[in-house]
């Protein structure tokens, strides 16, 4: 097989951001991590976390549609944790690293088809997810699917 | 330029690092650069006072006793909020239980803090001793160590202290008055069902500290752009009560006797360097 890359660039913009541009398109990104509610840019960390989630809802989704089951909505809720996140502020005497521990992504899908067709989706999703085989191996991953009517 | 003052400050939460970053642009705006640097407990912080590593500690009032003991009492405590001033302590119990009075805690259990908080454990186990009950002796003292080094700054030691009174493992539980306060209007403490026992003599908490060398012109020049906050201006009054105060005051040391009496009698720092 032919090595497929992707290339992306990625500039310092102002105070604290960056700007990434990929393809013809470009977005910003915040500060690595922040704990301010009322910070006003998306942190590369919650790139991180959002992507995860687009990354399995899509993914569930285009299956669905290339099975043809019936998934009227894909909802997934992301949780992060980081290890010790006093060590990305530099406190002294903290052990530990700044590295995600956990993420959890509860999924709620919406579909009339019978449980077990979505089940089979959702492992065939699993299995064919990048971010997902990415990062299985490396941190503690918690799945979990509810399907509703 | 000149070069920036460097703080100490203890951080038990991320979320706490976002008002030291506010702090710290007031004061690079106001011309008297910081620099914050974090520590994961108050006794890193003093050692690194002492060294010379930092200019400015803010130091519990526990920080600034233990400063004062290993410097030979050459520190000076330069500004405090005004909250910071006059606190009290109480010890509660429940309404319908059989403790009316201090004494009515002999062979009782009382539940306190950290073993390092100055509000929820050693000055409410100095109550107790002022009326002649000794922990551990004539009071068993249930104790919840809760990040234990951060000085009861995390109020999760009070608050277990309470839930242990609530369940009825304890007899009265140790907290803060802004404690009291704060969990009888939000529902955490039904006022119904509690009551104040008995109330700490008043006591000083936070201040900044600094050792004796370090020079009265930058002191001069971070205490000028300090006390230039006013609580009257919108753009001060977001920092001013994230950090719970409305106004800063000159740093005093009357409000530590209280403190320094119970560390002495409980033999707080025996066994401690220096």
């Amino acid at each position: 097989m032919e090595r497929y890359t992707w290339t992306l660039r990625v500039s310092t913009a102002r105070k604290d951001r960056a700007t990434v541009f990929v393809r013809q398109q470009q977005f910003t990104v915040g500060a690595p991590v922040q704990f301010d509610a009322a910070y006003d840019a998306i942190t590369a960390l919650e790139y991180v976390l959002g992507a995860i989630g687009a990354d399995v809802v899509h993914g569930l989704q285009a299956l669905a549609r290339k099975r043809r089951v019936e998934v009227d909505h894909v909802e997934a809720v992301v949780e992060g944790e980081l290890n010790n996140p006093l060590t990305y502020l530099g406190v002294v005497g903290e052990s530990g690293h700044p590295g995600l521990e956990r993420v959890s992504v509860k999924v709620y899908v919406a579909s009339i088809a019978p449980a077990e067709e979505v089940r089979r989706l959702w492992q065939e999703m699993l299995d064919r997810s990048p971010l997902v085989r990415t990062l299985q191996p490396a941190i503690r991953f918690e799945l979990s699917l509810q399907v509703v009517l | 330029m000149d070069k920036p003052i460097l703080m100490g400050a203890v951080l038990y939460n991320p979320k706490v690092s976002v008002i030291w970053d506010i702090i710290g642009e007031f004061f690079q705006d106001n011309g008297c650069p910081i620099d914050v640097v974090f520590y994961t407990n108050y006794e890193l912080q003093v050692e690194a006072l002492l060294k010379g590593h930092i200019d400015i500690a803010w130091n519990s009032p526990l920080a600034w006793l233990d400063a004062q003991r290993q410097s030979g009492s050459t520190c000076r405590a330069i500004a405090m909020r005004d909250t910071d001033r006059d606190r009290v302590s109480y010890l509660i119990t429940k309404k319908q239980g059989h403790i009316k009075t201090v004494e009515d805690l002999r062979g009782k259990t009382v539940a306190v803090g950290a073993k390092d908080s100055p509000q929820a454990t050693l000055i409410p186990l100095g109550l107790l001793q002022r009326h002649g009950l000794q922990p551990g002796r004539d009071v068993q003292v249930r104790r919840f160590d809760l990040m234990v080094g951060k000085h009861g700054d995390h109020i999760g030691g009070e608050l277990e202290a309470f839930k242990c009174l609530a369940a009825g493992a304890a007899d009265a539980s140790a907290l803060i008055d802004l404690n009291w306060q704060t969990w009888t209007q939000d529902g955490t403490i039904n006022p119904n069902e509690y009551t104040i026992l008995a109330t700490t003599e008043l006591f000083d908490h936070c201040c900044f500290t600094v050792r004796a060398d370090f020079p009265s012109q930058r002191q001069q020049q971070f205490l000028q752009v300090l006390f230039s906050m006013s609580y009257d201006n919108p753009k001060h009054r977001e920092m001013m009560d994230l950090e719970g105060l409305k106004a800063w005051e000159p740093g005093r040391t009357s409000g530590y006797g209280l403190l320094h009496e119970a560390v002495e009698q409980q033999h707080f720092f025996v066994g401690t360097t220096p």
